[in-house]
């Protein structure tokens, strides 16, 4: 008897979970977006609520009981959000206008629950059956999405052949697969997309680059994975002569933020230490090459050129000359940085380094006479190499593959080092590794100089790349950004790197359309992330072994011996 | 067990090489201390501003220290007991000022807020109210989703999942609400303000100032002389004992997290009603700054929060004037004085030594 009212308590509950999410995508505005495609998108997402919030319950109890259910979720989901719809279809209808409170919700954003045009909600023509039609869509959401889990149990159970060699191959054939594709719609004469074709071929692109990580780990140790990454490496150097402006310039800045993205692993990464001013030694990169090949733009720099009598209005240095400034200049900043927060850990560190980021974009801000303020220092040098110039964004992307390549190794081999290991040792418990004989400071400051010089030559080559650059390029959100490229792809993982520096600011790029909802999709993902996969997409083996190690190995050894037969009786 | 072992090899060595450091530290802080009060006193004997300049100056800082505490009780009672800095707690408190926006706009579309006095402040209240229960909901529903499955994992993820939790409260608050700021109509009984001698003091400075101050009593009493108040100084004690004792350990964080939430919306409420705007990204720049203040008094004190932000309340509004620079550098010497703090007394002004300990 119990179990029937708890059963229901928990359909009401998984309603009223999706009514919540529902209504939060309809207060974004998302239906707007989808238009006539609403409803059906709205099925879907009801499905894939109601799928996740029956899986457990699925493992154990009957097929039937589980789609009950779901059915009764989605119906309460579905009568919920349909008078919520309802209520705001009658209100425009009248003439109410709830935009001034309610910003997204307009007529064009109710009409597409109903799957109408916004004139007939804005003038109030809606009839009684038009109301059922959200209920119907979210209540057959809920009962496929029930469906498809039992389902999916079923054939996971009956499915329990091993086919990981075909997988294997697979994995590792795709990187090449969809490079053919980006060469096959490079043609001219291939014009499938439409307009789309040069987003299609920039997300193949990106698609290609994840899969060549992901077959780097498929391959088997040894000579095939020597000739899988050599080949994959050959294709990527290949990349930059294949793609088309818009689209090298997307892969450069993607990876200028894998170059960044490799130093803040090492600081956060390796060592542990949560540094959210990271943006800090990014500008110092920056505004360092500004200075020395833009003094002219700097009213404070070129006084004093012009004292000592020095040409202002030339470049000081050329690209080339000024990486070892630039270096030294972002590695004291990291030495600076690091030693008054020697003694903090974890949270502490966190606030301060962010609080260090914003002192520093406060003073690119306010010091106009040496930044020259909001207005930026303009005209930068870009780089060039025997006079010819490669400021383009195709040699800006072939720029940014060798830095990364460089730092990526260095990175490799460090991790691999004495210093590598004193780093994870830090990690781990950094009283335990004092008593081992890590001298805390060295290492730590170590982290901090290393990861400030990648990131100084990576804002060196973004400053380049920019041309003109202003305080607002290096607000709190690049620091963020690059936390969270690194937490996506894999905390201590150089693949996740470049995956992450992909997914968080490549895809923005190819999904413009969503660049409204980016930074809440990408909170989002953060806090999912954190709870369903902490170590991010491609982990580093230790990072996954640390943090579900034992429960995951406890989890395996209770499903796996559990008896299949069992569950359909 | 751990903790036993760890001590008892850190303590001696702490002991034998840290005590010269800590001598060099301190003789660093307070040359900054002196240089700092040097360019003070000369630049304001420089500049001559006269004494109600200061005064006034120094009301403002108190208002803002006010609001600050409210805010910085919240990161204090979280960080005690779950020993996490809740990232998001300032967009609890601007989601605070929004759920109050809509209780003003009802209030107003009711014809209260031009009633009679008493009228008027029972709608105040009911406003702050309203800021009250949705930064409340908001703060439990954050726990629940954000927090709670991550209470055994190591440290960094839960800070991480709480810096997306901020960004996305945020963001989605500029999607539901749009661009344009709510204001808020002060109604006529509290705009305009009184002089006392030649000092101007706002209404609004002033309700803020003691309704600060009657919410931190509330919350001393409930902390200290209830039983939930009991369990919650039980849980931050020790947690796994006190679940041992009987002490139902959820039950307390929701609790917590419900009083802080309840404090940062009365905070928001006050502050839109105050700065007469709210936008989505209004909790940021006062969350931080409480947070600020939290450490200053030595993060999970509650006496301490309230004296750190009555202090950097005070800093930040006569500093840029005492140091003789320009003003939008106020959130520079906010930072400051935290890295400050944390690096030269990282317990906090009344913090207890054991604050390194535990971070």
């Amino acid at each position: 008897m119990t179990t029937t009212t708890q059963r229901h308590s928990h359909s009401i509950r998984d309603g009223l979970i999706g009514f919540g999410i529902l209504t939060y995508l309809t207060l974004i505005g998302l239906p707007a977006r989808f238009g006539e495609a609403a409803p059906l998108v709205m099925a879907v997402v009801t499905a894939a609520i109601i799928a996740l919030a029956v899986r457990a319950e699925s493992r154990h109890r009957p097929p039937a009981a589980v789609v009950q259910r779901a059915l009764i979720a989605g119906a309460i989901c579905g009568a919920l959000i349909a008078a919520l719809t309802g209520i705001f279809a009658v209100l425009l209808g009248n003439g109410v206008r709830i935009q001034p409170f309610l910003d997204k919700i307009t007529p064009p954003n109710v009409a597409a629950w109903y799957g109408l045009l916004p004139t007939a909600v804005a003038q109030g023509q809606l009839a009684a059956l038009d109301f059922l039609r959200p209920f119907l869509a979210v209540l057959l959401g809920g009962l496929i999405g029930g469906a498809t889990m039992v389902g999916l149990r079923r054939i996971a159970a009956r499915n329990t052949t091993n086919e990981a060699s075909a997988w294997r191959w697979i994995a590792i054939g795709l990187p090449f697969i969809l490079l053919i594709a980006v060469i096959i719609l490079g043609q001219p004469t291939v014009t499938i997309g439409g307009g789309n074709k040069g987003t299609i071929r920039l997300l193949l692109a990106m698609l290609a680059v994840s899969a060549g990580l992901f077959a780097m780990r498929a391959a088997r140790p040894g000579r095939e994975q020597v000739v899988v990454s050599l080949a994959l490496l050959a294709g990527l150097a290949a990349l930059p002569f294949l793609l088309d402006q818009f689209q090298n310039s997307v892969m450069g800045i993607v990876f200028i933020f894998v170059m960044m993205g490799l130093g803040l692993n090492i600081v956060v990464g390796y060592a542990g230490l949560l540094d959210l001013g990271y943006v800090a030694f990014f500008a110092i990169g920056a505004y360092t090459y500004a200075f020395l090949s833009a003094p002219f733009s700097s009213p404070w720099f070129s006084q004093q050129l012009a004292a000592i009598g020095l040409p202002n209005d030339q470049p000081l240095l050329s690209f080339w000359q000024a990486i070892p400034i630039v270096m030294i200049l972002a590695a004291i900043g990291g030495i600076l940085l690091g030693t008054p927060v020697l003694r903090l850990r974890g949270d502490y560190l966190a606030i301060v380094t962010l609080g260090f980021g914003e002192i520093i974009r406060l003073f690119m801000l306010n010091l106009a006479d040496l930044t020259n303020g909001p207005r930026g220092l303009l005209n930068l040098a870009p780089p060039t190499l025997f006079g010819y110039n490669l400021g383009n964004p195709r040699d800006v992307f072939i720029l940014a593959l060798l830095g990364s390549a460089v730092i990526a190794f260095v990175a490799f081999r460090l991790e691999r080092s004495r210093i590598g290991r004193a780093w994870v040792a830090i990690r781990e418990d950094e009283d335990a590794a004092q008593a081992m004989g890590i001298d805390l400071a060295r290492t730590k400051l170590m982290a901090f100089a290393i990861g400030a010089t990648f990131a100084g030559v990576a804002g060196q080559l973004y400053a380049a790349r920019q041309v003109n650059i202003f305080p607002d390029n290096f607000s709190l959100f690049v620091s963020i950004d690059a936390l969270a490229l690194i937490i996506v792809g894999g905390m201590g993982s150089i693949p996740g790197v470049v995956l992450g520096a992909i997914a968080l600011k490549g895809l923005p790029e190819v999904l413009r359309g969503v660049d409204e909802y980016r930074i809440v999709l990408f909170a989002a993902l953060l806090v999912v992330m954190m709870i369903a996969r902490p170590e991010g997409l491609l982990p580093s083996e230790r990072r996954r072994m640390e943090l579900h190690g034992e429960s995951e190995a406890e989890a395996e050894a209770e499903t796996e011996p559990a008896p299949v037969p069992a569950r359909s009786s | 067990m751990g903790n036993i072992v760890s001590q008892s090899i850190v303590l001696p060595d702490t002991g034998r090489r840290a005590r010269p450091m800590r001598w060099i530290t301190r003789g660093i802080g307070i040359l900054i201390v002196a240089i700092v009060l040097a360019r003070a006193i000369t630049v304001s004997i420089a500049e001559g501003y006269p004494l109600t300049f200061w005064a006034s100056q120094l009301v403002n800082g108190l208002v803002l220290g006010g609001v600050y505490a409210l805010v910085a009780l919240g990161y204090t009672l979280v960080y005690g007991i779950l020993l996490m800095i809740n990232f998001a707690h300032g967009e609890v408190m601007m989601i605070g000022g929004v759920a109050g926006f809509f209780g003003l706009q009802l209030a107003q579309a009711l014809g209260w807020m031009s009633g009679s006095v008493a009228q008027v402040a029972i709608a105040l209240l009911a406003v702050m109210g309203i800021g009250m229960i949705g930064a409340m909901l908001t703060g439990v529903t954050l726990e629940r989703i954000a927090y709670r499955p991550l209470r055994n994992a190591p440290r960094l993820v839960p800070l991480i999942s709480a810096i997306g939790a901020s960004l996305f409260l945020q963001y989605s608050v500029l999607l539901v609400f749009g661009v344009s700021p709510l204001v808020y109509q002060r109604p006529a009984l509290i705009s305009g303000g009184f002089r006392v001698g030649p000092v101007f003091i706002p209404y609004t400075g002033l309700i803020i100032f003691l309704t600060s101050l009657a919410l931190m009593a509330a919350l001393f009493i409930i902390v200290q002389r209830t039983r939930l108040g009991r369990a919650m100084r039980a849980v931050a004690a020790d947690r796994d004992t006190a679940a041992l004792m009987g002490v139902d350990v959820n039950q307390v964080i929701t609790f917590t997290f419900l009083l802080g939430s309840a404090l940062a919306g009365a905070a928001g409420v006050m502050l839109g009603f105050h700065n007469s705007v709210i936008k989505f990204n209004s909790g940021f720049i006062p969350g931080l700054k409480a947070f600020t203040a939290a450490v200053m008094g030595g993060i999970g004190n509650i006496p301490g929060a309230m004296v750190g932000a009555l202090v950097l309340g005070i800093v930040e509004s006569i500093g840029p004037s005492a140091l003789g620079i320009p003003a939008e550098y106020k959130d520079i010497i906010a930072f400051a004085l935290l890295v400050l703090v944390l690096i030269f007394r990282p317990q906090g002004l009344l913090g207890e030594a054991l604050a390194e300990k535990k971070v």
